[in-house]
């Protein structure tokens, strides 16, 4: 039975979350901020080091106060054997990979695979990012440089993006096929598209998709920075007042560091086991813009959306809420915008839409995972989250949720992620109560 | 010996520090390659001194370990 293979033909279906963002310890944390709008970004201290400070990036929404031993002392049904493995073999690992083993041991426990339901072979890790380790080799450099024998050996593997796989799975008993996966801004949706795509295909009965943390190296954020890319520190706002998506005053994103997981499962296994489906992933698309530029992509924007539901069987019609790339880039809000009038036409009031950067910022490879989390968590909530600082929206024929969340029943859900170098994705996620699915889609 | 034994444990949180004797070996305490390894850079660190890594060869427990260390001390 646990370890039939073949085709999930009755779909794939999230069946736990977990979360470690700048606005929540875990997803009632972050469910609880996103619906009373709350910020968590804030001014990095003014650097002394290099010349003109004023041209040096200072936003961020950071994960401060973050304790993993903390963290998992206060999950009572978290079993002992897993507390030690995780102190073990994470605890002195990078904040990258400590906030990572939070989120997937949250997402575990409430998919209720810590009671050994699925043996771990049928169980696969798909972690989004990439470079993601640019700030710990900046840490390290000043060591290396004074003293190259006293380099931790242990940076061997500190390094590389995939001491996510390794430390996950260990921890966890994860057995089955596993890997990262890479798409910039993109890389969010990738992964999960890549699960969702092992769990239909039988592969796995369940996968776990983890958002990793980014934190950026003073030289990344600068090179964001001397781009264009990042919005400034300076002007009259505060810094919660900096990332405004969709906004006409938008100058940039603002970098967030959060890690974020889910778990996908066949919508069979969850039934077998008893797991209750958070949601539905109802439908999919990736395209690339053949480019290396960081452009957008009117083109493949409109493409991925409108494929996603044509694969989901639901028309635009049907869509009651979008969860944005919405980055707060000056032409990459208007390009998404303008793919948005173009895939949801000119019918009103159409879907809610919201960016949750403007409240957590750009969480760059976690992004992904971490808003599909967010639109699940509204789903659930019947709520749509604020767009806190869109004072004179862009587009004021699209329905941008204003400065306060609006209570909204939400069945279907986009959420989008696009990439530097043409990376352009668009997740469907789909209601599993109240009326459920629509009945349009019956079609 | 202080030294070693302050970073054995900070590797190996759930070790009774009662087990790190001389004669103990950190393989049969439970300490893995990697964690060997980080042990004795953490610790040559600590003490401001370089070990080549073919020194470490003759090395059979947490006693003989910390004579060599000690052997390249000012």
């Amino acid at each position: 039975m646990t370890t039939r293979s073949g085709v999930a033909p009755d779909g794939v279906v999230v069946t736990g979350l977990g979360v470690v963002c700048p606005t929540g310890a875990d997803v009632d944390g972050f469910a609880a901020a996103l619906r009373a709008g709350v910020s968590g970004i804030g001014l990095r201290p003014a650097t002394v080091d290099g010349e003109a400070p004023g041209m040096r990036p200072r936003l961020v929404a950071d994960l401060r106060g973050f304790d993993l031993p903390g963290r998992l002392a206060g999950l009572p049904q978290l079993p002992e054997t897993t507390r030690r493995a995780a102190a073990r073999v994470a605890g002195r690992s990078p904040l990258a990979i400590q906030a990572g083993v939070a989120a997937a041991v949250e997402s575990w426990l409430a998919a209720g695979l810590h009671r050994a339901e699925l043996p771990g072979e049928r169980v696969g890790i798909v972690v989004a990012g990439h470079n993601l380790t640019g700030a710990l080799a900046e840490r390290a450099r000043a060591g290396y440089q004074a003293s190259p024998a006293h380099l931790p050996g242990r940076f061997a593997l500190w390094y590389l993006d995939t001491d996510h796989v390794g430390s996950i799975s260990q921890i966890l008993g994860i057995t089955g096929e596993g890997y990262t996966v890479g798409g910039a801004s993109a890389s969010g949706n990738v992964a999960i598209i890549n699960a969702a795509r092992l769990v239909a295909g039988g592969e796995l009965d369940a996968c776990l998709v983890v958002g990793a943390l980014t934190a950026l190296s003073a030289m990344e954020a600068q090179a964001f920075h001397n781009l264009g890319a990042m919005a400034g520190a300076a002007g009259a706002d505060g810094p919660q007042q900096r990332c405004r998506p969709f906004d006409t005053r938008r100058e940039g994103f603002v970098p967030g560091e959060a890690a974020g997981c889910l778990v996908l499962e066949s919508a069979g296994s969850a039934a077998r086991r008893g797991a209750e489906p958070l949601a539905r992933v109802a439908g999919y698309a990736a395209r690339l813009a053949g480019t290396s530029l960081p452009e957008p992509d009117l083109r493949g924007e409109v493409g991925v959306m409108t494929e996603a539901l044509r694969r989901a069987e639901l028309i635009p019609a049907e869509v009651d809420y979008v969860n944005a790339h919405g980055t707060g880039s000056p032409l990459g809000d208007d390009v998404e915008a303008a793919a948005l009038r173009a895939v949801f036409g000119p019918d009103r009031p159409g879907p809610w839409i919201n960016s949750t950067k403007a409240l957590i910022g750009h969480c760059l490879c976690a992004a992904g995972v971490v808003e599909a989390i967010a639109a699940v968590v509204q789903m659930r909530g019947g709520f749509v989250h604020a767009n806190p600082n869109l004072d004179e929206s862009i587009a004021p024929d699209l329905r941008l949720v204003g400065r306060r969340a609006e209570p909204a029943e939400v069945r279907v859900a986009v959420s989008n992620g696009f990439g530097f170098g043409g990376f352009n994705t668009s997740v469907v996620l789909t209601s599993t109560t109240g009326r459920g699915r629509p009945s349009a889609a019956r079609r | 010996m202080a030294a070693l034994r302050r970073r054995v444990l900070e590797v190996l949180p759930d070790l009774d520090p009662a087990q790190v004797t001389d004669g103990s070996s950190l393989k049969e305490l439970g300490a893995n390659s990697v964690d060997r390894a980080d042990v004795v850079t953490m610790t040559m660190d600590d003490l401001g001194i370089s070990v080549p890594v073919r020194e470490f060869h003759d090395v059979r427990d947490i006693g003989s370990l910390a004579r060599l260390l000690r052997g390249h001390l000012g």
